[in-house]
């Protein structure tokens, strides 16, 4: 059924309308997650110096508007619809981050992942998470999850084409987010144990090969040296790495105060906008608000997962499962970062870092779930 | 799937868990590390109190100067920074780039440069190169008591004399301000954690009267040069307080300029042997003692033997009948010595030990000496005739000068005071205690003592210190110097000195001069016309009036005038066969004898 029309009429109306079955808790847990998002990067960027005290706030508000409607048109049509286009999304994708690569994309610190539109930025890796998570999801699904030696490999192949693309910019934070995706998909998607062991022994050893190969970039390999051994203090990130802690340690209990974060205001902590903003949730909210966020993003993976276990189809599962493990990654990676468990990779956490990509794609992303869920009897 | 679930959530509670160890549990050890590098404290140092005379006139103070400092850390491009500093600091630039590269966070550059130079270096505003304030010690009134003030280091710490003495006061508090930095080392504006302000330090008021002391280095000074001394030492008290007006220490330029300012306040730190001077202090104990009086009759004969020593005049005389007066305005040895034998050395070491000899002052100067005075016991033979007339004994200039200004004070010893007042924050000076006195001689007895050191200057040997319009009582003294390192004495080498007061029927001030080696030798000569100098301006600078014309001293009869000319006396000068004492020789060199080393 598709539902255009929005109104309260037509709910009164239509007992089985979707939209009585909107996931209120979900939205709820996302909109506060980007309203205490947009404060902390307000909080992150007022004093910094050559730019107005809101222009970073303010990008991020607009990013966060068109996030909402773009959640909104992902929800409101049926995402069995999807399905039906999955081919063309695959494709399109394929040829936007084709692009990326060409001189159509700019560069940026070594890593050639943005289209500059005007004052913006678009970086189609981000919303590749999104599109190769339907595209998989409509694959599997058209087969009924039945995933012999063969399918399991058009899977992988499936995957392994974006990832490529994406290795050539190179972003390998995103290709692990991409991995925990295929990760999660697969096994719902049942695949054989055998074959996910083999999958794990492969990925392992092409980490291996990557690094010895020297595909990986020197500031690549700093950075996970950097966790390894983070008290060395000739590696800068390192220095992101104690100094991430630093600020989230001096937040104590109850935080410095809203806009009161001395490490932050004094921009110890690099990217703090962007992949470090957890360290002034940190520093600013005390253990209090940090683990008020994480309890946030708890519930956006409770029911997340509950939608994967409600969805009408396997697609609709498939779709609520990688968007699962593209949240979980991102959440326990870039968290754990901040807090030196977990090496440092560019990965944003989702509703809660300046960027417009990543913002698009997270309600991209949720308006999918809430799409799965609010159909799940229709 | 619900294991999934569980899975994930379990990796939420670990996040928590991490949260909680970082925020909570170990938050210090971070906390700790972020403040080292955020936090950056300043000393802000002390300004040093100031000296003043005692009417406040400006000694030696603090004035503010620029240092030129870096923090190699921050510092871009050492080499165009040091290029730039380089003309306007006058080092070589390579130097400075070496200082710039330095594996530091602070280094100096250039210390305590001026207005113009520090502003040159502030408009290059260079990354990493700071100005700081530092003041730096000035005497306004240049090398004017020096000696007294004493030095202070390159940053400011007290060295020597009062600015040693006195360095916990004159230092005060330094302050600390707490900063806040960014990761680039800069200073966040409005970043101020904390400012403890730097509590100055306390000024001192000094007893020393600027005027007093220009008039007492200038006169010394002259005498210096003419008398073609080795240096030489005045000091000018208040009688009744003790109170020193003036302390001068020079030294002759060797190569004929003006005398300087000696190193050391020789005054409290050198000891020399006294001579005739010390002749007060056996005629005042043996009157005391009752054991003479001033008209009783000595026969006093040309030589005198002292156990294996013989002791003569300076000048060969008959024997006479002198009495005690005449004894003391000839300064006469075998007078002085007979006197001595009947006072006895128990009692003579007991009235120079009153007198103050043998040990410090109470001004708890830097370095200052006790003097020399054998115990009694440990006297030789010939010491009862070396002693009574001022050799085998050694004294401060200080020592000595406090001597006689007991007899001035009508027999009363008052300890010398040099710190009138210390100065607080508050700026209320809180008056130094009182000094210690003591009574030594009777009133009557010091009468009887100033009537017979005004002979001295009436007709006697100090005749060149007599100040018209006023009695001035006192002393001459030309001693032979000891060898150094060794027993016996130079040939030829003299201290000449005189110590007296004015006026002799009301004492206000008592001064000593003391001449190192001068030419003519003698105290009366070289030393008197100084005493005059200064004690006569310091009759007009304190408006001390002449006394009533009605009230003369009582001048004690039938002593024979000496002549200007030879106003030496016939023992002025210690005799060229008195023996080497014992006491020279348990003297380190330096400290022997050395009143204008």
């Amino acid at each position: 059924m598709n539902a255009v029309g929005i109104g309260s009429s037509s709910l009164r109306r239509n007992p089985a309308s979707p939209w009585r079955h909107v996931d209120l808790i979900l939205l709820g847990a996302v909109v506060a997650i980007a309203g205490l998002g947009l404060v902390m990067v307000y909080s992150a960027t007022q004093s910094r110096t050559g730019f107005a005290p809101t222009y970073f706030v303010q990008r991020q508000a607009l990013f966060t508007v068109i996030g909402v409607g773009l959640m909104v048109l992902m929800a409101t049509r049926d995402y069995r619809v999807f399905r039906d286009f999955a081919p063309a999304i695959y494709v399109a994708t394929l040829i936007a981050l084709a692009f990326v690569l060409s001189p159509l994309g700019s560069n940026k610190r070594g890593t050639q992942a943005w289209f500059q539109l005007g004052p913006f930025q678009l970086q189609p890796s981000e919303l590749a998470k999104v599109t190769v998570i339907v595209c998989l999801s409509a694959y599997v699904a058209a087969h009924r999850g039945e995933l012999d030696g063969r399918r399991l490999l058009t899977v992988l192949a499936l995957a392994a084409l974006p990832m490529a693309l994406i290795q050539g910019q190179p972003d390998l934070g995103t290709n692990l987010v991409f991995a925990s995706i295929l990760m999660g998909m697969l096994v719902v998607a049942g695949a054989r144990p055998r074959h996910m062991a083999a999958l794990v022994f492969a990925g392992i050893l092409a980490v291996v090969l990557v690094f010895q190969l020297g595909v990986v970039k020197e500031y690549q390999r700093d950075r996970l040296g950097a966790f390894i051994e983070p008290e060395s203090e000739t590696l800068r990130s390192a220095y992101s790495l104690k100094q991430s802690t630093i600020a989230i340690a001096n937040g104590g209990i109850l935080g410095k105060g809203l806009f009161r974060g001395t490490q932050t205001k004094l921009a110890y902590v690099p990217e703090q906008h962007t992949d470090f903003i957890f360290t002034v949730v940190g520093e600013e909210l005390g253990l209090v608000g940090s683990a008020m966020l994480l309890v946030l993003f708890a519930i956006i993976v409770w029911r997340t997962w509950r939608a994967a276990a409600l969805a009408k189809d396997l697609s609709g599962t498939l779709m609520c499962v990688g968007v699962l493990g593209m949240f979980v990654f991102q959440i326990f990676e870039n968290v754990g970062m901040t807090m030196g468990i977990m090496p440092i990779t560019g990965i944003p956490l989702p509703f809660m870092s300046y960027g417009g990509s990543a913002t698009l794609a997270s309600f991209a992303a949720i308006g999918l779930v809430l799409n799965v869920h609010m159909r799940r009897f229709s | 799937m619900t294991f999934t679930l569980g899975t994930i959530m379990v990796g939420f509670v670990l996040l928590a868990g991490r949260l909680v160890m970082i925020q909570g549990i170990a938050a210090d050890r971070y906390v700790d590390v972020g403040e080292s590098q955020r936090v950056r404290s300043v000393v802000l140092p002390a300004e040093r109190g100031a000296i003043f005379d005692r009417n406040g006139y400006d000694l030696a103070l603090t004035v503010g100067q620029s240092t030129v400092t870096a923090d190699p850390r921050f510092v871009a491009d050492p080499l165009a920074t040091a290029k730039a500093l380089a003309p306007i600091l006058g080092q070589s630039a390579g130097e400075l780039q070496d200082l710039l590269t330095k594996e530091s966070s602070f280094v100096y550059l250039a210390r305590k440069v001026d207005d113009a130079v520090a502003k040159q270096v502030r408009d290059l505003a260079h990354p990493g190169i700071d100005v700081i304030d530092e003041p730096e010690r000035f005497l306004p009134a240049g090398d004017l008591a020096a000696p007294l003030l004493g030095r202070v280091g390159l940053d400011n710490e007290g060295l020597s004399g009062l600015e040693g003495q006195f360095e916990k006061r004159l230092a005060g508090k330094p302050g600390k301000m707490i900063l806040e930095q960014d990761p680039d080392g800069r200073a966040i504006p409005g970043g101020l954690r904390q400012s403890r302000p730097s509590a100055r330090g306390d000024d001192l008021v000094l007893t020393i009267d600027r005027s007093m002391q220009h008039q007492a280095e200038r006169a010394l000074a002259g005498q210096i040069v003419t008398a073609r001394a080795k240096g030489g030492m005045a000091i000018v008290m208040e009688t009744r307080t003790g109170e020193v007006l003036a302390l001068a220490n020079l030294v002759a330029d060797p190569k004929g300029g003006a005398p300087r300012p000696a190193d050391k306040n020789m005054a409290l730190t050198n000891v020399y042997e006294p001579g005739s001077v010390n002749k007060m202090i056996t005629i005042s104990g043996a009157l005391e003692e009752g054991v003479v009086r001033p008209q009783d009759e000595l026969s006093v004969p040309g030589t005198i033997k002292v156990s294996d020593h013989v002791f003569k005049e300076h000048d060969p005389h008959p024997v006479e009948s002198w009495s005690i007066t005449e004894v003391m305005a000839n300064s006469s040895n075998v007078g002085s010595i007979m006197i001595g034998q009947k006072l006895g050395k128990e009692r003579i070491d007991r009235y120079l030990r009153a007198y103050g000899f043998g040990k410090k002052t109470g001004l708890a100067f830097p370095g200052e000496s006790s003097g020399i005075l054998l115990d009694p016991n440990k006297w030789s033979g010939t010491s009862i005739g070396t002693v009574p007339i001022g050799q085998g004994v050694a004294v401060t200039g200080m020592q000595m000068l406090a001597a006689y200004n007991t007899v001035a004070n009508g027999g009363e010893y008052v300890a010398p005071k040099l710190v009138k007042a210390t100065v607080g924050s508050d700026g209320q000076p809180r008056p130094t205690p009182a000094s210690d006195r003591h009574r030594v001689i009777s009133a009557r007895t010091s009468q009887q003592v100033t009537a017979m050191l005004s002979e001295v200057v009436r007709v006697g040997t100090g005749k060149l210190a007599a100040i018209d319009g006023y009695t001035v009582a006192g002393k001459t003294g030309t001693a032979r110097k000891p060898l150094e390192g060794a027993r016996g004495y130079q040939e030829g080498a003299y201290v000449s000195s005189f110590a007296g007061f004015v006026p002799a029927e009301r004492p206000e001030l008592s001064a000593i001069v003391i001449l190192d080696e001068p030419t003519p030798i003698f105290g009366g000569i070289v030393a008197a016309p100084v005493f005059a100098a200064v004690a006569r301006y310091g009759l007009r600078q304190f408006r001390i009036p002449p006394p009533p014309p009605a009230a003369p001293p009582a001048a004690a009869a039938g002593v024979p005038e000496a002549s200007p000319e030879g106003a030496q006396g016939v023992g002025e000068a210690g005799g060229e066969e008195i023996p080497a004492t014992p006491v020279p020789t348990t003297l380190p060199p330096s400290n022997r004898s050395k009143p204008a080393a």
